[in-house]
């Protein structure tokens, strides 16, 4: 059966809680929950044959749903060990983190193999449910809480705004599938009632994306939240979301209409340029790669708004890259800290160049990556998203995208100058070194984000093939 | 049965309204579960029998008996009362007032007066349940993850400490 | 049953939600901010509904079962986070309790 990878995720959040509870022995846990995300990503060249398949209204499983499901299946792996080495360090229970955080994949996933209202909604609320917790996990240092609740609180009105629009479009239109709504749009700019709900909708899906004018709790809560847990937010998280909006606006053929483009275009600009000038004054490592993931998000709209043939796998390249470079970047930070005390100030990866000389090479691949300069990966990631704006001629766009970058070398080459200055403050306390399986994958990530900026051919022909049919 | 839905309409307006200007919380709560209340009997007047009794039972039943349960715990008392006095000045609302009275019009705008009527259909419990297991059989399952997370979560998190 | 417009009902909701979207914004203790977003939920809810009997379906009170549980799920954990507020805190303040730079 095609839904095959998200019963395995759900089977492995029973399976993980009922061991949990027997058995209190955190590494059992995580290596169980590890289980259950490679058994998921094992079915999923399994269930290809099969595809594209509707399973009920509610889920689609199509090629486009197998590609994103596995980048974030691989994303939630990558988290799951690199939180592992970090909840080592804390004397509470972290079993909690692994359910939720299966859960919080299993919301995800039902988010990218979406193609109903009540999917989306479903899907949407699991993962933000488990986020809730997820956020204010260790209650100490007290941030965390505040953070949990200006998460919850914002969420929950979204949401709220999120379900009116689709209240409204369900009224004018009488169907809540996405194939059935595409069929009886008529006129699509005409009908006030349809827009009103699809702008209703975009403030939901904007709050998700932490995108201008909807990113204000994103500093706060990713300075608040554990490592971990904001590295899953900036990539796996935001990842679905956008994956669902490309999906819905595409097959609605909202992408060709002139006010949602220009709403996007705002949106984008604002984002941008926006996210890029709040980071430059930032002295906190994780709100600066907050407003920084503002600025990437936005630029990932540039694509959706050009929406032409380069579109689906521009996106998908520029989301690989970025989930590499903020999952290398967020690793780093996570393998620094401990959950009552994280390494977040700028000022404490002063002479970090020269007391962990490797791990500040891993960071500074991450943020060279970041800033989009060569040999790296995001470069390329930028240029496929340039060209895709250049074919549809959004000469605003390209112009703020090429603004963006250069104030973002700012900010990205300040931490790096940081990293490198000499200084006699005291060795940086004790924690998990590149000899653990976190520090390994963080090897293997940074070596991607080199090979494929020099040489970016086997992502684009994984992507050309899954994409073809 | 018009005059009903406009009755129920009005008192579940209004205790909206009382909700969010009272200064004591129990009196707040108190509101909602009458606007709680008056919104059942708006859904049972739009012939959906099935939502009205379970908006009594788990949103006023439960959800908000939570909410009291939670407010008696922390006992907030009289210098709660006297901080809210101080920070609900009538200078607050004109802000927030002005845009809601904003989106109001605007969403009357938008729905113009073209009359769609409604059908006087009911929709019984039974057609209701043949629609949740029939196509939104998956919706139940993930509904029921939802809650887990919920659990989970609460749980962990009405740890005493770590 | 009552044979009203569908514009009628719609209003009604958006009445609800605006008035809790105006709860949300003005108040400053924790539990009126949960409150109105639980309002908001309901008018949501109410437009499903409203919707659902537009139509004739029984797919709008199905959506409201879902919207019950999301708001059920939620409030269990909210609550759980307002008490670890307080006890963090002393306060129930959001203001107050806002020490991260906004």
């Amino acid at each position: 059966m095609v839904l095959t990878p998200l019963w395995v995720l759900a089977g492995s959040v029973v399976v993980v809680m009922l061991v949990a509870a027997f058995v209190q022995r955190e590494r059992i846990t995580a290596v169980l929950t590890l289980i259950g995300l490679t058994a998921a990503l094992i079915t999923l060249p399994l269930v290809q044959p099969y595809l594209p398949h509707q399973v009920t209204p509610l889920l689609v499983m199509d090629e486009y749903a197998l590609f994103y499901l596995g980048l974030l299946l691989a994303a939630a792996f990558i988290i799951v060990v690199q939180g592992y080495s970090y909840w080592r360090r804390w004397d509470g229970d972290a079993h909690a983190f692994y359910i939720l955080l299966l859960l919080a994949v299993l919301g995800t996933a039902v988010l990218v193999t979406s193609s109903h209202f009540a999917s989306f909604f479903l899907g949407l609320e699991i993962l933000s449910v488990a986020l809730y917790t997820l956020i204010a996990y260790s209650q100490s240092p007290r941030k965390r809480v505040e953070a949990g609740l200006k998460y919850l609180i914002l969420a929950g009105t979204t949401a709220a705004f999120l379900l009116f629009g689709m209240a409204l479009i369900y009224a004018e239109l009488g169907t809540m599938s996405l194939i059935g709504i595409a069929e009886r749009i008529t006129a699509v700019s005409s009908n006030l009632l349809f827009m009103t709900g699809v702008g209703l909708l975009l403030v939901g899906i904007a709050f998700k994306l932490a995108l201008v004018p909807f990113h204000l709790w994103t500093p706060d809560v990713y300075q608040g939240a554990p490592a971990p847990v904001t590295a899953f937010i900036a990539t796996v998280s935001k990842g679905a979301m956008f994956v669902l909006l490309l999906r819905y606006f595409g097959t609605w053929g909202l992408l060709q209409n002139g006010q949602v483009d220009n709403t996007l275009t705002f949106i984008a600009v604002a984002s941008i340029l926006g996210g890029n000038l709040l980071a430059v004054q930032q002295q906190n490592i994780k709100r600066l790669l907050a407003y920084s993931s503002i600025a990437h998000l936005g630029y990932l709209l540039i694509p959706l708004i050009a929406f032409n043939a380069m579109t689906t796998s521009a996106v998908a390249f520029y989301l690989v890259v970025y989930f590499l470079t903020t999952l290398c970047a967020f690793g780093v930070i996570s393998l620094l800290s401990r959950p009552t005390a994280e390494q977040e100030e700028l000022s404490a990866y002063q002479g970090l160049f020269w007391q962990r000389p490797y791990l500040a090479l891993i960071f500074m691949v991450a943020l060279l990556s970041l800033a989009g300069l060569p040999p790296l990966a995001g470069l390329m990631g930028k240029v496929y998203l340039a060209s895709a704006g250049l074919t549809s001629q959004l000469w605003l766009l390209l112009l703020v995208l090429v603004l963006g970058s250069v104030i973002g070398v700012f900010y990205y080459l300040r931490v790096i100058v940081v990293m490198v200055q000499r200084t006699e403050s005291e060795e940086k306390t004790a924690v998990s070194g590149l000899q653990t399986p976190g520090g390994i994958l963080l090897i293997v990530m940074a070596f991607l984000l080199v090979f494929l900026g020099v040489y970016p051919n086997p992502l684009i022909q994984l992507i050309t093939v899954i994409f073809a049919s | 049965m018009n005059i009903l839905f406009y009755l129920a309409a009005v008192v579940a307006v209004v205790a909206a309204v009382m909700v969010i200007t009272r200064l004591n919380a129990v009196h707040a709560l108190l509101y909602m579960i009458v606007s709680l209340l008056a919104l059942a009997l708006v859904f049972y007047t739009l012939g959906a029998p099935f939502v009205a009794a379970l908006e009594i039972i788990i949103y006023a039943g439960a959800i908000m008996v939570l909410f009291v349960f939670v407010v008696m715990m922390l006992n907030l008392g009289e210098a709660a009362t006297a901080q809210e006095l101080i920070w609900l000045n009538p200078h607050a609302w004109r802000g927030p007032a002005l845009l809601a009275l904003v989106l109001v019009a605007l969403l009357v705008y938008t729905l113009g007066g073209n009359g769609r009527f409604l059908p006087a259909t009911i929709i019984s419990p039974k057609q209701v349940s043949l629609t949740l297991f029939g196509p939104y059989l998956l919706g139940v399952e993930l509904a029921s993850f939802l809650l887990l997370a919920g659990l989970v979560g609460a749980h962990h998190l009405g740890k005493r400490d770590g | 049953m009552a044979e009203i417009p569908m514009e009628h009902g719609l209003i009604v909701a958006g009445l609800l939600f605006a008035t809790g979207m105006v709860g949300v914004i003005v108040r400053r203790n924790i539990f009126f901010i949960l409150l109105s977003i639980e309002m908001m939920l309901n008018a949501a809810g109410l437009a499903f509904v409203v919707a659902g009997a537009r139509w004739a379906q029984a797919d709008g009170q199905v959506m409201f079962i879902f919207i019950l549980a999301m708001a059920a799920a939620e409030v269990s954990v909210g609550l759980a986070l307002v008490l670890q507020l307080y006890n963090r805190f002393k306060t129930v303040d959001v203001d107050a309790a806002s020490e991260m730079r906004g």
